[in-house]
């Protein structure tokens, strides 16, 4: 009967297997229907995945440890900015009704734009770069920071004020600790803009780096290699969350 | 051990929203000798808490002052270090740290060694019971066991004055009842001085040797102080009951150290009969 047959799909117990196991039998399955595909359209719309790995084999993998380094110093240098800046607004209220507002317009110019100006402020690629992530993604840090810091609680703020800490001490002993989630998911958020932006970067102005690799890919018409390179952003990604995650689980163990 | 005066306190806020100005506390005049342990009690909204974050020195008075061994909490900030401790309503413990950590907090703020704050704080949560759970997060501690952590907390910088804001009021009564008595040993044990807030009339009769009530806005209703009343409890109840519900003092004498009288008729103790 139709209604038996609906209540035991919605009661029906979870998978046996677990989320990893199942992510791994539907990208199993996505795999074997590429396969499939490729045998029917043409190399340069769906290339087999003997083409894909043989392209994965020569990729210069030397563009990924440059445009990760890249990404590296710009996100330390977002951080440390997003930091200081959001110290700046917690400590005066003068200094955040002034700044926020100049914030606010950074934020609102697309990165595309970014790219372009940088192009033409700046003479070394390295430069442009940096300053294009850094841009981007040291507002939202600072915008993230300065609300974990004003969501702290009252509470806890008083309780610790109550102990007459100095101002170092304050910063140390609660309120970077308390912001630890907030800056924890920030990071997330700009790990993953950071490595997509980088390649967009790279693939306009730049002649190292995994955009690079993807804009010589372009101008060889070689589709197996974009999507090579497309895997490695994949796996980079994924195990920049990985690490994140890792982190998470560590730093906030005394969550309940 | 340093005395407490308050002089002409007052303090007000203006509303973030509207822009009314709301007093919380309307004039208060009082003293407390050290080694006392004083409660306050009344209506809730009165301005207890207020008048205990100015105590701290968390805020400063709109007009007034109060001085503590002649300093004003609020001015001399780093001078009070270590000296004043708060208990709070809700335990306030850091959620990141463990029970001992979170005891060591006033510690390390007060430049203690690595090595004298772990055996002081371990001594004090050993104190309160506590010595199984010295590494135990807040989220894994009962809700009594989190408030002996912030009194263990409190008590381990060793000061001079502990200020306790309805410290017990959200607890069971078992735990509260446990939780007062250890509070109280303590206190005297230690020969704090003591000012604790409290809604809860049953607490301040049970523990204070004086008590203050408040009206509200904060003015001093009444003050037992040199007054025998532990012989009348159940008639002080009843008066105080209906000092908060009338909001009018005692008496509108003042002896001219600031003090309201305990009696009108210059009687030495409290009757039955409220006068």
């Amino acid at each position: 009967m139709p209604g038996s047959r609906l209540e035991a799909a919605l009661h029906a117990s979870p998978s046996r297997f677990g989320p990893l196991r199942d992510s791994l039998i539907s990208f199993g399955a996505f795999a074997v229907l590429w396969q499939l595909a490729s045998f029917v359209l043409p190399a340069f719309m769906v290339p087999s995945w003997q083409r894909i790995a043989s392209s994965l084999a020569h990729l210069h993998y030397d563009n990924v440890l440059v445009s990760l380094a890249r990404v590296i110093v710009a996100l330390i240098a977002s951080f440390a900015l997003g930091m200081a800046g959001a110290l700046a607004m917690y400590l005066s209220e003068r200094v955040e009704r002034f700044g926020m507002p100049l914030v606010n317009l950074v934020m609102a110019v697309p990165a595309t734009c970014w790219i372009v100006f940088s192009i033409l402020w700046f003479k070394g690629v390295e430069l442009r770069i940096c300053f294009v992530l850094v841009v981007v993604c040291a507002p939202i840090f600072l915008v993230d920071f300065l609300d974990g810091m004003r969501g702290v609680s009252r509470d806890l703020r008083s309780m610790v004020w109550s102990f007459r800490p100095g101002l170092i001490q304050y910063l140390v002993k609660l309120l970077f600790p308390a912001i630890t989630p907030i800056v924890l998911t920030s990071l997330k958020i700009n790990v993953s803009q950071a490595i997509r932006l980088v390649t967009f970067a790279e693939l306009v102005g730049a002649v190292s780096g995994i955009g690079y690799g993807l804009s010589t890919a372009q101008e060889m018409f070689s589709v197996a290699e974009v999507f090579a390179w497309t895997l490695v952003l994949i796996v980079i990604l994924t195990l920049a969350m990985e690490l994140l995650a890792h982190m998470e689980r560590r730093l906030l163990r005394w969550r309940a | 051990m340093p005395g407490i005066r308050v002089e002409g306190l007052a303090k007000s806020y203006k509303q973030s929203q509207g822009g009314e100005v709301v007093t919380a506390i309307k004039g208060l005049d009082f003293a407390i000798a050290s080694g006392e342990l004083v409660a306050i009690a009344g209506r809730t909204g009165c301005g207890k808490s207020t008048f205990l974050n100015l105590l701290l020195g968390l805020d400063r008075p709109t007009a007034g002052r109060i001085l503590v061994d002649g300093r004003t909490p609020y001015n001399d900030f780093a001078y009070f270090r270590g000296k004043i401790a708060g208990i709070f309503q809700e335990d306030r413990l850091l959620p990141w740290r463990s029970a001992l950590e979170n005891v060591k907090l006033g510690l390390e703020i007060l430049g203690r060694s690595p090595a004298e704050q772990k055996e002081i704080a371990s001594s004090w949560l050993e104190r309160m019971g506590l010595a199984d759970y010295l590494h135990a997060y807040p989220h894994e501690l009962s809700g009594g066991m989190r408030q002996r952590v912030s009194m263990a907390r409190a008590y381990a910088v060793n000061p001079e004055i502990l200020v306790v804001d309805e410290a017990f009021g959200h607890l069971d009564e078992v735990t509260a009842i446990a939780l007062r008595k250890t509070f109280g040993e303590l206190t005297r044990g230690e020969k704090k001085t003591a000012i604790m807030v409290t809604h809860q009339l049953e607490e301040a009769l049970d523990i204070a040797d004086r008590i203050l009530v408040f009206g509200r806005p904060a003015t001093l209703l009444l003050d037992t102080l040199g007054k025998d009343w532990k012989g009348d409890v159940r008639g002080l109840r009843g008066m105080i009951h209906n000092l908060i519900e009338t909001n009018v003092p005692m008496s509108g004498q003042s002896n001219g150290a600031g003090v309201v009288p305990f009696a009108q008729s210059g009687k030495e103790t409290f009757d039955a009969s409220g006068h």
